[in-house]
C-alpha cells in the first residue's frame, strides 16, 4: 500500500490536532463550570480578592462533597476592573464559553444594572450581590440576589436608628451612583413612614478627594443622627477622619460597607461607636459563625459580605444544580426558587419568586475596631 | 464667614496638591513640548515607596528621603526609557510612551504591591489645630507651606542660579542652547528627574488624606492638568495659580451650588478657558517667542 501525499497530510493533521481535540473533550467533560466576574484590578480590588476567596472556599466545599452532577466544579475568573465597561467586558467572554452553566455578577449595583441586558439574552443564572431593590424588580428572571435588598437595609437603619437609638433628625448622606441613590431612597422612604423625614438628603459622586462641603452641610443642617450608603470604601475611610476632624460626633448608621474589612482598616478610630446593617455578622448564626471559622483559617483575616455572599451563591448554585439534576437553565432557575430554610453564611436563604434570596439584616457595632453583632430584624413582606 | 473660612482653607489645600503636580507637568512640558500622562503615577509610585519604606523599619524621615530618591531614579529611567528613545519623533508618540508607561507604573504597583489600599500617617502626631472657627489639617497646613516654599525655591532656582537659567535656556530653545554649550540632553535629564521628586513629593504628602492607592495618581493628575491649562500650559506661576484656583472652585461650588458636580465645576471652567481664553491665565512662553 503506497502512501499519498493527500493521506500523508491527513495522518499529519490528525496528529498534530489529536491531544488537542482529546485534552479539549476531556476538560469539557471533566469539570463543571462557573463564571465569575470580580474586581481584580481598580478600586474594589482588595474586596474582589475577598469575594474570589470565599467563592473558591465554597467550592472547595462542594467539590469535597462530591462535586456538581457528580464533576469537580471549577471557576472561570474575569477581571471586571470595578467598572462597568469592565464588567460588560467580562460578562461578555464568560457568556461566550457555552460550557459555563452559571454565573457570579457584581456585588455593584450599577455593574449588574450594565449586565443586566446581556444577561437577559444569555438567559442562564447569575448571582448577584448588588442591592439595589430594582434588580430583582425589573423583569430580569435571571438575577438572583445573595445579599438583603436596600428597601430592606432602609427599613432596618431607620428603625434601628428612630427607635433604638431615639433620633429623628436625619442626616441622609449617599453616592449618586445606583447603589447610593436606591439605599439613599429606601433609607428616606422608611423615615418618612416612621414620621422623621431627614433634615438633609446630601449625594455625593464616588472617588471625591475631599468631603468637606459634605461635613459642613451635615454641622449645618442640625441633625442628631447621621445615615450613608457608601460604595467605596476609600470615600467612606475619608468622610470618617474629616467628619470627627471637623467636630461631629452624632450617632451614625451605616449601609454594610461601613463594618467591611477595607473601610475599618482606612478610617480606624473615625469608626469607633458608629453602627452598621450588615448582611454578614460571625456571631448571627450557626451558618456564619462556621463560615466565619473557615474563611479565619484559611485567608488568616477577619470574613466579610465581600466573601461570605460569593460563599453562598456558589453553594447554593451548586445545590440547585444538583436538586435540579440538569444543567438547564429554565431548571435551575427553578431550583433556585425552591430553596427555602438554606442556612448560609449571610443568614437562612428563602427565596421569593423575585429572586431575593435573604428578607432581613443585622445590626452591627463597631467596639474600639471589633464588629460586635447586636441583634438581627428579618421581615415577611 | 466661618464656613467660607473653612472652605477656603481645605480649597487651598488640595489646591495646593494640585498646584505640585501641576508644576510637574509644566517642567517637562517646557523641557520636551510634550505633556507626561504619567506624572499623576509618580505620586501613586512614591506613596508606595514610602509605605515601603516605613514597613521595613526606616524612620518617617528617612523613608521620606528614600521614596524622594527612589523617584529621582524613577524620573532618570523615565527619560531614558521613554523619551529620550522617541526624542526626534513628532511630540504625538512621546504622549502615547508617557500613557503607555503610567498604565505600566500603575500595574506594575498592582503586581507587586496587590490592590490593598494603604494607610499613611502624617507627619504630624497632632491631626489638627482648631484656630478659632476653622479647624487647620495638619496635613493640608503642611502641604500649603511645602507649596510656599516650593514658589519661592524654584524662583530662586530658575533665575537666580546658573544651572536654572540654562534649564530655560533649553525650555526656550534647544538649538540656541545647544550652540552655546549646554548639554540639552542633561537639562532634559535634570528636568525629568526634577518633575519626579515633585511629583512624588505631592504623592506623599496627600497619601495621609486620601489614602495610599493605585489610583490615587489619576485622579490627582487629571485635575492638575486641567489646572495646568486654566493657569497657562508652560507657566510655573500659571500652573500654582490654576491648582490653587481649581481647589478653591471646586470646594465652594460644592459646598453652595452641588456637592454631586464638585468635578464638574472644575472641568466646567477649564471649559470655559479652553473656549474663552485658551492660553490660560498667564498664557503660553511659545506665544511670546513668535
Amino acid at each position: 500500500m503506497s502512501l499519498t501525499r493527500r493521506d500523508f497530510a491527513a495522518g499529519i493533521a490528525a496528529g498534530v490536532a489529536a491531544p488537542y481535540l482529546i485534552n479539549s473533550a476531556y476538560a469539557q467533560g471533566a469539570t463543571l463550570k462557573i463564571g465569575m466576574c470580580a474586581p481584580v484590578t481598580g478600586p474594589a480590588a482588595e474586596s474582589g480578592g475577598y469575594a474570589i476567596k470565599g467563592a473558591k472556599l465554597a467550592l472547595e466545599a462542594v467539590n469535597k462533597a462530591g462535586g456538581i452532577l457528580g464533576k469537580q466544579g471549577e471557576l472561570v475568573i474575569e477581571d471586571d476592573q470595578t467598572t462597568n465597561p469592565g464588567i460588560v467586558l467580562a460578562f461578555s467572554k464568560l457568556a461566550a464559553q457555552s460550557d459555563i452553566v452559571g454565573f457570579l455578577g457584581s456585588i455593584r449595583s450599577t455593574q449588574v444594572h450594565a449586565i443586566s441586558p446581556d444577561v437577559m439574552k444569555l438567559g442562564k443564572p447569575v448571582m448577584i450581590g448588588g442591592t439595589d431593590p430594582n434588580l430583582t424588580h425589573m423583569g430580569n428572571q435571571w438575577l438572583f440576589r445573595f445579599r438583603p435588598n436596600d428597601s430592606y437595609s432602609g427599613r432596618v437603619i431607620a428603625e434601628y436608628g428612630v427607635s433604638t437609638l431615639g433620633k429623628k433628625k436625619w442626616a441622609v448622606l449617599h453616592s449618586t451612583d445606583a447603589f447610593g441613590t436606591a439605599g439613599g431612597k429606601a433609607l428616606t422612604s422608611a423615615l418618612e413612614k416612621l414620621g422623621a423625614p431627614p433634615v438633609l438628603d446630601q449625594g455625593y459622586a464616588n472617588q471625591s478627594q475631599d468631603f468637606t462641603p459634605v461635613v459642613l452641610a451635615i454641622k449645618q443642617s442640625g441633625a442628631d443622627i447621621l445615615g450613608s450608603y457608601f460604595t467605596f470604601e476609600n470615600d467612606l475611610g475619608i468622610f470618617a477622619r474629616q467628619l470627627r476632624q471637623l467636630g461631629v460626633n452624632i450617632p451614625w448608621v451605616g449601609s454594610p460597607s461601613i463594618v467591611n474589612i477595607t473601610a475599618l482598616k482606612l478610617a480606624g478610630p473615625a469608626l469607633y461607636n458608629t453602627y452598621g446593617v450588615a448582611d454578614y455578622a460571625e456571631d448571627s448564626s450557626e451558618g456564619s459563625k462556621a463560615f466565619g471559622k473557615l474563611y479565619r483559617d484559611a485567608v488568616k483575616v477577619a470574613p466579610d459580605n465581600q466573601s461570605s455572599w460569593t460563599y453562598d451563591a456558589v453553594t447554593v448554585l451548586a445545590a440547585a444544580i444538583n436538586k435540579a439534576g440538569s444543567t438547564d437553565p429554565g431548571k435551575i432557575r427553578e431550583a433556585i426558587l425552591a430553596i427555602k430554610k438554606f442556612p448560609g453564611a449571610e443568614g437562612e436563604y428563602n427565596f421569593d419568586q423575585n429572586g431575593d434570596g435573604l428578607h432581613g439584616y443585622n445590626i452591627v457595632k463597631n467596639e474600639k475596631g471589633n464588629i460586635v453583632f447586636d441583634k438581627h430584624i428579618e421581615f415577611n413582606d | 464667614m466661618d464656613l467660607a473660612l473653612q472652605l477656603l482653607f481645605t480649597g487651598i489645600g488640595i489646591g495646593a496638591v494640585y498646584a505640585l503636580v501641576a508644576l510637574g507637568f509644566v517642567l517637562i512640558f517646557r523641557a520636551t513640548n510634550v505633556v507626561n500622562f504619567a506624572q499623576g503615577e509618580f505620586s501613586m509610585v512614591a506613596a508606595y515607596l514610602m509605605v515601603v519604606g516605613i514597613e521595613a523599619g526606616l524612620p518617617y524621615w528617612a523613608a521620606f528621603i528614600a521614596a524622594l530618591l527612589g523617584m529621582a531614579l524613577l524620573g532618570a529611567i523615565f527619560n531614558l526609557g521613554v523619551y529620550y528613545p522617541l526624542r526626534h519623533r513628532t511630540y504625538l508618540p512621546v504622549i502615547i510612551a508617557t500613557i503607555g508607561a503610567s498604565i505600566l507604573l500603575a500595574n506594575s504597583v498592582l503586581a507587586i504591591y496587590g490592590p490593598q489600599p494603604q494607610v499613611l500617617e502624617g507627619w504630624f502626631e497632632t491631626p489638627g489645630i482648631q484656630v478659632g472657627p476653622v479647624y487647620l489639617d495638619s496635613q493640608y497646613l503642611l502641604i500649603i507651606g511645602v507649596t510656599i516654599c516650593l514658589v519661592i525655591f524654584n524662583f530662586w532656582f530658575f533665575e537666580k542660579t546658573l544651572l536654572g537659567k540654562k534649564l530655560q535656556a533649553t525650555s526656550q530653545d534647544k538649538e540656541m542652547a545647544s550652540l552655546l554649550g549646554i548639554s540639552v540632553s542633561t537639562m532634559i535629564m535634570i528636568t525629568f528627574i526634577y518633575s519626579a521628586v515633585l511629583g512624588g513629593l505631592a504623592g506623599i504628602l496627600v497619601a495621609p488624606v486620601l489614602f495610599v492607592s493605585i489610583q490615587m495618581g489619576s485622579t490627582i493628575a487629571l485635575k492638575a492638568f486641567a489646572a495646568t491649562i486654566i493657569g497657562g500650559f508652560g507657566d510655573v506661576a500659571g500652573a500654582i495659580i490654576g491648582g490653587l484656583a481649581l481647589g478653591v472652585i471646586e470646594t465652594f461650588g460644592a459646598a453652595y451650588i452641588s456637592v454631586p458636580y464638585k468635578d464638574g465645576f472644575a472641568f466646567l471652567v477649564l471649559v470655559a478657558f479652553l473656549i474663552f481664553r485658551p492660553q490660560g491665565i498667564f498664557g503660553e512662553r511659545v506665544a511670546e517667542k513668535a
